[in-house]
């Protein structure tokens, strides 16, 4: 049953992970030099604390040596940190994730023991997902409910040769990748497959490169991998050969952390905004007094509310799959659905946060504008929101693509 | 109804788009990328702007220089922003101040300080209003209470007038050689009854400028603090009646240049940015491609183009309307609507430019620097109070 009572787990969660932010990232977060949108530096330090506290393996099982939380929690933990940090709660909730799919679910016992342990055992040691490459265009938009892919193919090759797999090629837009001690990476492995390599980060051959954080709409770290005669063990392939073990069909229903992390920029735009309303004396009175700022708190309130709802019952949905199949919930990519919401909705209310601010908000020594263009990221963060539409407008006229191979043997 | 320009409106609006491209487009995004707020300016193209009259375009040609009507500069503030907004801006400024100058100084007043400005390429002109602790309430005084707003006090002595107090977010205080200075000269009596506007030079004695404010968008634009510590200013510069300044109200006379030009400038100055991001935009959807067809070809991408190209040719048409009621004195709201509206325009236009960019993986630093430059305006011409304030004066 749909229910939004928190359990007194999750509770206890959100109000260490608060306090967490209160007292070890905020009062990093808000000094000049992390002010500076453009050239800010990673607190290695606060990553550090959050994952002694638990926070890198989140969503692994306990059995696995993690706290095992369910997607909402996860979701409500990535809240917490955006509001003191977006890239702190990018990095652990990439790695969360990916702990759990990878130890959870995909990795053979053999695998688990090999990787596990040094994962466990070392505070820095990250996980990444190496899925994009340079200029692969992976759009839907012209190809909007019709037959042809928009998927060209994966241009990073792994070659058997006798006991080991042999890389060639270049991923970028890693997210994680200068931290990751691990790699999951997608290859193109033969005719008409794609499969996963798991390649440890000093695989030779590998090299790692972080990008310009400016230069990208990404919070957290991410880097180019370049792959050059790159050797792994057979047996690192990842779940079945010629199946992309984490890619898989997308349903647009994936757990909607990084929704969890833009609102998390929305609520410390609002807490500011709230709180300086409640300060500063214009026109007589504190100007929360006046109509005019009054309603834009309330707009601002609004917009967040109900873009918390919209990632709530995502990240519910993701927690209980059977609500699909007994009709409980909608047959629609409800993560997609709030991704558009979101991620429009908290821009609209990080403007008029700062606007209350008058000029202060645009001053890079303010954090108001750090707050507007770390939505602005989230805006235009992963697959656009034009694009997002479109898919859903697919799954609204119910339409189902032919499968790939299908449309390559109709050419 | 004619809309045709004159040959020397075409001939202003001509030799400000060869500036523009030529010498503002080559070094907008790298000013804009300097991370010293101080850094960003160029003298430079500031001289050389000054030289083809865009330093001075505003000032009467009875007073040497080239008395150009509202529509030329409204021409003129479009191209150069299409460039650079904040350079444009730069330039506009003095035209803002040396209206005021006009308007309201004395002959001998105007000797003393157009003559300099005339002369020299690297005089530019501010004004002092905001305060800490006063920004909202200097736009929009509260009835009757002579707490709010500013609180730079004056006091007489002798044929001196002594300044103490501060300013902030003052555009061109760390390069202006004048600026209009309002303070208070009666702290017991509302805003507009008891301030006196001053000319301070930049050479006054106790006068100082503080901090130059690091700001996300308009970075060349420079906005100081400025600092007055026992500051003493002749009576000679007093401008206008004592506890007289009456804060950009027109009932001191024809005040339109100092104060309605102020929101023409912005206006005018958006559509500029939105000239620019409307040409981005579409030259990207005409040479990109995605799944083999160039962008245009889509429909989500042509009703973007759409929206982007009507709300641009709408503030065009607004813009050039007010710029001609200013130069047959018609006055009315429409200034301050036009303002209010090319928020709106420059943010939405600007943002679906960045956003057609980033849906094509391209990650382009003008349009970003267009969306920065952009958010600029909710603060100077689309706030609650800034919408307000037209429409009390659509209710006079």
């Amino acid at each position: 049953m749909y229910n939004l009572q928190l359990s007194p787990e999750q509770l206890e969660i959100r109000d260490t992970v608060r306090d967490f932010v209160t007292e070890e990232v905020k009062p990093l977060a808000l000094r000049p030099e992390r002010l500076e949108a453009r050239t800010r530096p990673l607190l290695s330090d606060v990553l550090d604390k959050a994952s002694q506290l638990g926070l890198r393996t989140l969503a692994l099982s306990e059995d696995a040596g993690g706290a095992g939380v369910d997607t909402l929690t996860s979701c409500i933990v990535t809240e917490e940190l955006a509001l003191g940090d977006p890239d702190v709660a990018a990095v652990l909730a990439r790695t969360s994730t990916l702990a759990h799919a990878l130890f959870d679910r995909l990795m053979t016992p053999e695998q688990t023991a090999r990787f596990l342990p040094p994962f466990l055992a070392d505070d820095r040691y990250h996980l990444a997902l190496a899925q994009l490459e340079p200029d692969r265009d992976a759009a839907l938009g012209i190809h909007y409910h019709r037959p042809e892919t928009s998927e060209a193919d994966v241009k990073t090759t792994a070659v058997r040769a006798g006991d080991a797999w042999v890389i060639n090629g270049v991923k970028d837009r890693v997210a994680n990748a200068p931290l990751a001690g691990l790699f999951a990476v997608e290859v193109n492995s033969g005719p008409g497959g794609t499969s996963m390599l798991l390649v440890p980060r000093d695989a030779a051959g590998l090299s790692v490169r972080e990008s310009d954080h400016s230069r990208h709409f990404h919070h957290g770290v991410c880097g180019e991998l370049v792959f050059t005669d790159c050797q792994v063990p057979a047996e690192n392939l990842l779940g079945p050969e010629r199946e992309d073990a984490l890619g898989g069909a997308d349903a647009g229903r994936d757990a909607p952390l990084d929704q969890a992390l833009n609102l998390g920029i929305g609520r410390a735009a609002y807490e500011a905004a709230l709180a300086y309303a409640q300060l500063r004396v214009q026109g007589g009175r504190r100007i929360i007094e006046h109509q005019a700022i009054g309603t834009k708190l309330a707009e601002i309130a609004v917009r967040l509310e109900v873009a918390r709802t919209v990632i709530w019952q995502a990240a519910w949905a993701c927690d209980h799959p059977e609500a699909f199949a007994d009709r409980s919930l909608p047959d629609l990519p409800l993560t997609r659905i709030a991704k558009v919401y979101a991620s429009e909705a908290i821009y609209h209310a990080t403007k008029d946060a700062a606007e209350c601010f008058g000029a202060m908000g645009v001053m890079r020594d303010m954090p108001l504008q750090k707050y507007v263009h770390d939505a602005l990221v989230c805006l235009h963060a992963g697959a656009s929101n034009s694009d997002a539409k479109l898919r859903i407008a697919e799954a609204l006229a119910g339409y189902r693509r032919p499968a790939r191979s299908a449309a390559l043997a109709a050419e | 109804m004619d809309f045709t320009l004159s040959n020397e409106q075409r001939s202003w609006q001509m030799t400000a788009r060869k500036f523009a491209e030529e010498e503002i487009r080559p070094i907008s995004v790298e000013r804009d990328e300097i991370s010293d707020p101080r850094e960003t300016f160029d003298w430079e193209i500031i001289k050389k702007g000054s030289r083809l009259g865009f330093r001075t375009m505003a000032v009467p040609k009875e007073w040497g220089g080239h008395g150009t009507d509202f529509v030329t500069q409204a021409l003129v503030m479009t191209e150069l922003a299409k460039a650079d907004s904040a350079i444009s801006k730069t330039f506009s400024q003095c035209w803002k101040w040396s209206h005021l100058i006009a308007a309201t100084c004395t002959d001998e007043q105007k000797r003393r300080f157009l003559q300099p400005f005339l002369e020299d390429d690297t005089y530019l002109l501010g004004k002092g209003i905001s305060e800490p602790s006063a920004g909202s309430d200097n736009r929009l005084p509260p009835a009757d209470d002579p707490k709010a707003g500013l609180k730079l006090r004056a006091e007489r002595h002798g044929d001196e007038w002594i300044l103490n107090g501060e300013k902030c977010f003052i555009a061109n205080a760390s390069v202006g050689k004048l600026f209009f200075i309002d303070a208070r000269t009666d702290p017991n009596v509302p805003l507009k009854q008891g301030t006196t506007m001053f000319l301070v030079p930049r050479d006054t004695p106790g006068f100082r400028i503080g901090k130059v404010f690091n700001k996300s968008g308009w970075r060349f634009y420079q906005n100081g603090e400025m600092i007055f510590e026992n500051a003493r200013v002749p009576h000679a510069n007093v401008v206008g009646p004592v506890n007289g300044s009456d804060m950009k109200t027109q009932q001191a006379g024809d005040r339109t240049g100092g104060d309605l030009f102020g929101d023409l400038e912005l206006a005018a100055n958006a559509l500029g940015v939105c000239d620019d991001a409307c040409g981005m935009a579409l030259r990207l959807a005409r040479t990109k491609k995605q799944g083999g067809r160039l962008l245009f070809e889509q429909q989500v991408v042509q009703l973007k183009l759409n929206r982007m190209h009507l709300l641009t040719e709408a503030l065009r048409s607004f813009v050039m309307r007010v710029a001609w009621e200013h130069d047959h004195k018609l006055h009315s709201a429409n200034p301050g609507l036009c303002m209010n509206f090319s928020t709106d325009v420059i943010q939405e236009v600007s943002e679906l430019n960045l956003e057609l960019h980033a849906d094509a993986g391209v990650m382009e630093p003008r349009a970003d620097k267009l969306v920065r430059d952009a958010i600029i305006w909710s603060h100077l011409a689309g706030d609650s109070v800034q919408r307000m304030k037209t429409t009390r004066r659509l209710a006079k």
